[in-house]
């Protein structure tokens, strides 16, 4: 069950929201076969490529702030880096110059999609959690 | 075989109603698969008129990548919930 659902039960349970309120938004956040969140058994076979990239943030009970579940898929990030050839010359140049004062030394003219492959099989076991303030944010892949 | 997306789901869900949407994307592409057709002799053109000044590969080569960035937006959810609020974007 995934903390969508948890809210729901529970502002039904605190009656904040009706029986057919809550059959109606649970039927929204019910997860498709193919688009559900993450459950005990989503987690990429061994040996497996990871075919989405997860981000959700989870506010506090209460806050009032919006729980965000965005899903992406690997392919479009692998579509995103192979746009990077369409970038002429001098504004790869002055892309570089953003990213070094953000403080990350990257040229982006050097990024291969061999290069992401590598990180991609490299993310197979990532799976970030933090929490901090009134939301707790998780990024993994599946 | 990577293929567009053949439908968006856009789903809303507020305090009193509900609003669901199955757009069928499905209808978009033969439209745009012609024109892509009729407008390619106009790139390869433009193509051969931006080669000097260095914009050719970006002429002949935006199409297909941005094909590719729409086939790649199938499976991209997002699912934004505020208390009993919703919004449910997905490509399927």
């Amino acid at each position: 069950m995934s903390d969508s659902q948890k809210r729901i039960l529970d502002l039904l349970a605190e009656k904040k929201i009706s029986v057919d309120e809550a059959q109606r938004l649970l039927s929204l956040t019910e997860p498709d076969k193919d688009t559900g969140t993450r459950g005990p058994d989503d987690t990429p076979a061994p040996g497996g490529k990871p075919r989405y990239f997860r981000v959700q943030v989870q506010p506090e009970a209460g806050s009032g702030k919006e729980s965000v579940n965005v899903r992406i898929p690997m392919a479009l990030i692998r579509a995103g880096m192979k746009l990077t050839a369409l970038i002429p010359g001098h504004a790869s140049e002055e892309v570089n110059e953003a990213l070094r004062e953000k403080g990350v030394d990257l040229d982006v003219r050097n990024l291969k999609p061999e290069d992401f492959e590598e990180l991609v099989a490299a993310l197979t076991d990532l799976e970030v959690d933090v929490k901090g303030g009134k939301e707790k944010v998780h990024i993994y892949v599946e | 075989m990577n293929y567009p997306p053949l439908l968006l789901r856009l789903g809303i869900c507020g305090q009193r109603r509900r609003f669901s949407l199955w757009l069928p994307l499905f209808l978009v592409w033969p439209v745009a698969a012609a024109v892509a057709i009729v407008l390619a002799p106009l790139v390869l053109l433009l193509a051969l008129i931006l080669w000097p000044l260095g914009l050719g590969k970006l002429a002949l080569l935006s199409g297909p990548l941005l094909f590719g960035v729409l086939c790649a937006l199938r499976g991209l959810e997002l699912n934004l919930n505020r208390g009993n609020r919703i919004l449910l974007i997905s490509f399927k």
